[in-house]
């Protein structure tokens, strides 16, 4: 299933191993730092500290460079625990594009010491005591996560920590799960907005993986070898290129001493974890894609390529962006839904590792023309860059961030989730302080940079255009 | 009020009880008419945070014969601005403090969500009572509105998933039934002949305190909250109750219902019928509990085998919906490739047939009660889930003392019982197919659409 979900209201988009209806609710409504501060740093044996920022505690295992974020919440005595793997569909190429995706679904297939034959998988494991849980695969990162009561936390650490190194991978199960992975691509291809994201993403790169769907090619799913997988995870599945996060009612001690009595016997990967060092070109034009497909309503998008997630320009991206989009005081709202001009309109970043993608969004009104709906958008964008935004717009930003920041402490899983999108992006410590951030960006910062980065020039621009069903006429 | 330290004990406890069977959840809550409403507040850890959800009887089941768009489009017009207020004043007042406030139509209520901080609380219970009692109504708000639920109809009739819950409900439920919804075409045809009086009439009749529950959950002031509710809904009269069908829909005998949509790569697919059961019938949980068994998560039957073994589908699940208020509706819904559908729908059945058959086994009753509870440990964690939970069972007709009790009726489920709710009320031949996508009244994949059929 593939989801937009948010990282302090900028966009990540991922795909999920199952569909959300067979594991129950899974919605990031709850974003932000943990309810109390962890325990104070400690001198745990096997471990190094790190630091510690907003309540969460860093250490690494000394064995083999696993990273361990502690955040405590005693607020209800759950826990969720969570590892993500520093590897996304950004490190695969032509002839693997989905392979990340598609071994995140076989990590579900059993290991070595956890599987079905033996009555203790993850899936009957986790099922049995009532977790939550799921795994989900983005551009830059693989995780794989579960709420538990804190009486269970130990069953799943074992599982889990077992397919880290001891995962079953065969080729029966990648035959009968190409199918069910196909099955998720045709889902995705059944919404034409989505085709649409997938091209207008594959125009706006060139040269970066980041070009290619998370899902990959239907011809790579469909053909990708099981020895390709079995490369992927041998390079990549390895302690020294993982993070756990644990959130939740926990003892810290106790939580590391599991860790390290599961995790500790994996050695570092026996080769250093490939670097990506391919950079897109600066785009020399504009580029434009159009989609046609039958529906009803079309969309325009417009992207532009912005700096990576962790860059100090984001947080001056993400006021201008609730500034066009948050809310009916919005401009986008004001000039366009409000004007019977879309039914929707939207602006917002997906956060990357490498160069991120701003992407202004319309879905048309009734009536609406793509090339009026267009104007209307870049209108609204030349107005920030020749006249700047309001004081009052800035700090109404300002203070849904200082709410959000309380709002986000109801839920273990939704913390860990968000903790997770920042460890892909690069950095979790921006968990903590994007918010802060967010508080210092001025009126003439978000001017700056809509003039820096929204350049038509550099952007590139998506229309949906719906052809009739057979029988109907056009629109 | 308690203390933070004393709500956190409690909150622990009263979890750590769910599992185990000890009552004490309901204590965190208190409930009372207040201005006429069903007031249900409740206590969590989580602090300065709280969590409003609420439901009056408005919903699209409640459309007179005149215009079926109706209800759906008063409840649009009520944050477009009330007598006093324009909607960007309220909307300025609602983001100055970082709170969000919204409703939605459903098919038997109005719902209603809000979150704000707790020091906001009076200036969001303020606002949605001007908006729930004063709605300002005006002609160019109403024409924004009927053009976006215009355009939110055009969307659904491409979306395959939608399409097929649509055909699904029309299938099963009778004319009259509440849970039977008006279909696409009719809506649209509806909205664009809506106009402003109907609304106004529908906004008169239907919506008031007499048949509300308003739940506020979290870091609850509960004398403040209760001192504003008071006031600020003060004098609201009327309301009219929830439709209570005097007799259960019965099965229609078997039919394949064929949506045709052009140009969709996955096939969504339903099966299923009316339960005639609702939620406090003594069946009910019988049934859901062995539903589990067929369709619930990995370990499922269906996920287990028609995914996970065979590999024909990205999602598979079995569940019993619709059924808080009149009675339900039992159903797998799955989506397959055009070439892979029959393929898919006999594995399902053979699936199917097996469990209404043989029942569940005891082992398998066991592992699923015991998750049930796990999972109730879980979705209670957060203010929203348990706030959602309060109001669902609410609407069930249950009192707070549901979250001590529930633990108790799944854990006293036999297998005798379970087995004898399926065979009982389960029918796998009379049930409903519904193909939503691209394929052809045969169930074939169709490169053209045909029109709907029904075989």
């Amino acid at each position: 299933m593939q989801e937009h979900v948010t990282v302090r209201g900028s966009w990540r988009v991922w795909l999920c191993a199952a569909a959300a209806g067979a594991f129950g609710a899974l919605g990031a409504s709850a974003q932000g730092t943990p309810g109390q501060a962890a325990a104070p740093p400690m001198t745990v044996a096997g471990y190094s500290y790190v630091k510690s920022l907003g309540g969460i505690d860093e250490y690494r295992l000394d064995a083999n460079g696993l990273t361990v974020l502690l955040a405590a919440d005693h607020s209800a005595p759950v826990v969720t625990f969570q590892v993500t793997y520093r590897v996304g569909s950004r490190n695969e190429v032509t002839g693997t594009t989905g392979a990340t995706h598609i071994l995140e679904h076989l990590m579900f297939k059993g290991s070595e010491n956890f599987n079905d034959p033996k009555g203790n998988s993850i899936k009957q494991y986790l099922e049995r005591v009532g977790g939550q849980y799921n795994a989900t695969t983005s551009v830059d990162r693989t995780h794989y996560f579960a709420t538990v009561g804190r009486d269970d936390l130990e069953g799943y650490v074992a599982v889990e920590a077992d397919r880290m190194r001891h995962l079953w991978l065969r080729e029966a199960d990648r035959k009968s799960e190409m199918t069910v992975v196909r099955n998720e691509y045709e889902r995705g291809k059944n919404d034409p907005n989505s085709v649409l994201f997938e091209e207008v993403t594959a125009a706006a790169y060139m040269a970066h993986p980041y070009s290619h769907p998370v899902i990959g090619w239907k011809s790579d799913i469909e053909h990708v070898p099981i020895a390709k997988l079995h490369e992927f995870y041998d390079t990549f599945y390895w302690p020294n290129n993982a993070t756990i996060s644990v959130v939740g009612d926990i003892d810290a001690a106790a939580v590391l001493g599991l860790i390290r009595k599961y995790y500790g016997a994996f050695t570092r990967s026996p080769q250093p974890i490939p670097e990506i060092y391919t950079e897109e070109p600066e785009q020399s034009g504009p580029r434009r894609v159009i989609v046609r497909r039958p529906g009803e309503l079309g969309t325009v998008v417009i992207a532009h390529k912005v700096p990576n997630g962790r860059d100090a320009d984001q947080p001056a991206l993400e006021m201008l962006d609730d500034i066009l989009s948050s809310g009916k005081n919005s401009r986008l709202y004001r000039a366009l839904v409000d004007q019977g001009l879309a039914l929707e309109a939207e602006a917002g970043t997906e956060l990357h590792r490498d160069l991120s993608l701003h992407l202004v969004y319309a879905t048309m009104a009734p009536g609406a023309t793509h090339a009026g709906v267009e104007q209307a958008l870049l209108a609204e964008i030349a107005k920030i860059k020749s006249d700047g935004v309001t004081a009052e717009e800035v700090e109404r930003v300002r203070r849904q961030y200082a709410a959000a920041e309380a709002f986000k402490r109801d839920g273990t899983m939704a913390v860990a989730r968000e903790i997770n999108e920042w460890v892909g992006i690069g950095d979790w410590t921006s968990y903590v302080t994007f918010p802060q951030q967010i508080d210092g960006v001025t009126a003439a910062d978000v001017q700056r940079v809509a003039r820096q980065y929204l350049n038509e020039e550099q952007g590139t621009t998506g229309w949906f255009v719906p052809t009739p069903q057979s029988g109907e006429k056009g629109s | 009020m308690i203390s933070q330290r004393l709500r956190y004990l409690a909150l622990t406890a009263c979890l750590a009880a769910a599992s185990n069977g000890w009552a004490s959840m309901a204590e965190n809550g208190r409930r009372s008419q207040t201005a006429g409403i069903d007031l249900i507040t409740y206590q969590t850890g989580v602090r300065q945070v709280v969590i409003i959800v609420g439901a009056l009887p408005a919903g699209d089941a409640m459309a007179g014969s005149d215009n079926v768009a109706i209800p759906t489009l008063t409840g649009m017009m009520l944050d477009r601005g009330t007598k006093t207020l324009d909607k960007f004043a309220i909307a300025k007042q609602l983001d100055d403090v970082g709170a969000e406030m919204s409703f939605s139509v459903g098919q038997q209520s109005l719902e209603i969500h809000a979150r704000c901080l707790r020091k906001d609380l009076p200036l969001v219970l303020r606002l949605m009572a001007a908006e729930l009692r004063e709605p300002a109504m005006q002609a160019s708000e109403f024409a924004k509105a009927r053009q976006k639920f215009i355009g939110t109809l055009q969307e659904s009739m491409h979306n395959t998933d939608e399409r097929a819950r649509e055909a699904f409900a029309r299938a099963i439920f009778p004319q009259g039934h509440p849970n039977r919804p008006h279909s696409l075409e009719e809506l649209l045809s509806a909205a664009k002949s809506a106009t402003l009086e109907q609304a106004q009439k529908f906004h008169a009749h239907y919506y008031g305190p007499a048949h509300m529950t308003l739940v506020l959950a979290g870091d609850v002031p509960v004398a403040e909250a209760q001192a504003s509710i008071a006031k600020d809904f003060a004098g609201w009269s009327g309301g009219q109750n929830y439709i209570y069908p005097a007799k259960p829909a019965t099965s229609q005998g078997p039919s394949t219902i064929v949506v045709p949509i052009k140009d969709k790569p996955s096939v969504s697919v339903i099966l299923g019928q009316s339960t005639g059961l609702r939620y406090r019938d003594p069946d009910a949980l019988s049934l859901r509990v062995g539903t589990a068994v067929l369709g619930r998560g990995f370990t499922g039957r269906l996920m287990r085998i028609v995914r996970d073994k065979e590999g024909l589908t990205y999602n598979i699940d079995a569940e019993v919906t619709e059924d808080s208020i009149a009675d339900g509706a039992w159903d797998i819904s799955a989506s397959f490739n055009p070439s892979l559908l029959d393929q898919g729908l006999a594995s399902t059945r053979r699936l199917l047939d097996a469990w209404w058959q043989d029942g569940v086994t005891d082992e398998e009753l066991a592992l699923r009660k015991q998750g049930i509870l796990g999972t109730y440990l879980v979705s209670l964690a957060t203010t929203r889930g348990i706030a959602s939970a309060i109001l669902t069972n609410v609407q069930r007709g249950y009192d707070l003392d549901w979250l001590d009790a529930y633990p108790h009726m799944i854990q006293a489920l036999t297998r005798d019982q379970v087995n004898k709710a399926i065979h009982t009320h389960i029918d796998p031949h009379s049930m409903v197919l519904i193909e939503a996508g691209s394929v052809s009244a045969g169930g074939k994949p169709a490169e053209e659409s045909a029109p709907a059929a029904q075989h």
